[in-house]
């Protein structure tokens, strides 16, 4: 398999995983939120039910107890798109996954190149 | 595991970013003298997908849900814990400032955790591994599960340091999670490498004494 067929190969398979990550993506938290609604009583540890009042009583705490109160308007707040539902999300994650080969392969070449 | 803002004092939150930084300055050293130029296509697929990989979170019990970090995967395949860096902090980066997937203020963090200790311990325990199973597989599958449970338990430490989990528990709850999401790291490495191996063999890195079956 020469470069070019395996980049496109390669971009093929990213760019489906990205277009269906949205559709069978589970909505559960991740570990390091699970572990975090767990200690702040939103959730049992080994329990499945996400108390959401908690969640959100948990999240004012943890910020009180740090102090870092930084928040910022990232365009696509976890992959959405406004009035887009799942097309939206699944349109920033290959917006993403093409940025990331573009941001990779064109610092890849300048690192690469020797002087 | 990417950790958000609100979880880290900002005072550590820059000690973390000075530490990555210090990475992330090796990781370029390592690209401008050891990446060759015919390893660009791999590192460019690589770094998207991984990003592609992370947004599908799996489901596990307990209400819970986890995702590939493709630490290893990057380490291993590019012969280098520095190309994990290299590409976990492209990919956390896009991740926190576009989609507000990780804090930005604790991103150093995150590379630290994803970038730092899942590709070093992912590279070294599939070289320590390799030469007992004969076989890049296995040796790949259980470098890929320790890599993502070595860094929830050092983000569990972080969490401690930071006043947000008490010790014990966060260890225990971050590593009964990152135990089975683990599963889901090493049998994504060890399918990712057979395919990259299939498509292009010659492209694989291979250290002394590690070669692909």
């Amino acid at each position: 398999m020469n470069n070019k067929t395996f980049i496109f190969a390669g971009l093929a398979i990213a760019l489906i995983i990205a277009a269906m990550a949205p559709f069978i993506a589970s909505s559960n938290p991740d570990g390091l939120e699970s572990a975090f609604f767990g200690i702040f009583g939103a959730k049992e540890i080994q329990g499945s039910e996400l108390d959401e009042d908690q969640a959100g009583i948990a999240e004012e705490e943890v910020t009180t107890i740090t102090g870092n109160e930084f928040s910022f308007d990232s365009p696509f707040p976890d992959y959405t798109m406004e009035g887009l539902a799942k097309f939206g999300e699944a349109a920033a994650v290959i917006i993403g996954t093409i940025l990331v080969l573009g941001i990779a392969f064109g610092l890849s070449r300048i690192m690469a190149r020797p002087e | 595991m990417h950790i958000p803002d609100a979880f880290i004092p900002l005072p550590q939150a820059a000690v973390y970013w000075i530490i990555a930084l210090i990475f992330i300055a090796l990781s370029l050293r390592w690209a401008r003298k050891e990446l060759k130029e015919e390893k660009i296509p791999l590192v460019a697929v690589l770094a998207a997908g991984i990003f592609a990989i992370q947004a599908v979170n799996i489901p596990i019990p307990w209400g819970t849900s986890g995702h590939m970090m493709g630490a290893a995967l990057a380490a291993i395949v590019l012969g280098s814990p520095f190309a994990a860096v290299f590409v976990l902090t492209l990919v956390l980066i896009v991740q926190g400032v576009l989609f507000g997937d990780g804090g930005l203020t604790v991103m150093g963090a995150n590379i630290i955790n994803m970038g730092v200790i899942g590709g070093f311990v992912g590279f070294y325990s599939y070289r320590g591994l390799y030469p007992l199973f004969k076989n890049v597989y296995p040796a790949a599958f259980i470098a890929g599960w320790l890599s993502l449970f070595i860094a929830a338990l050092a983000c569990a430490i972080e969490m401690a340091i930071a006043g947000t989990f008490p010790l014990e528990l966060g260890l225990m709850s971050m590593g009964l999670y990152h135990a089975i999401i683990g599963v889901i790291e090493g049998g994504i490495t060890a399918v990712a490498i057979y395919l990259i191996h299939t498509a292009r063999p010659d492209i694989m890195a291979e250290p002394s004494g590690v070669v692909p079956s």
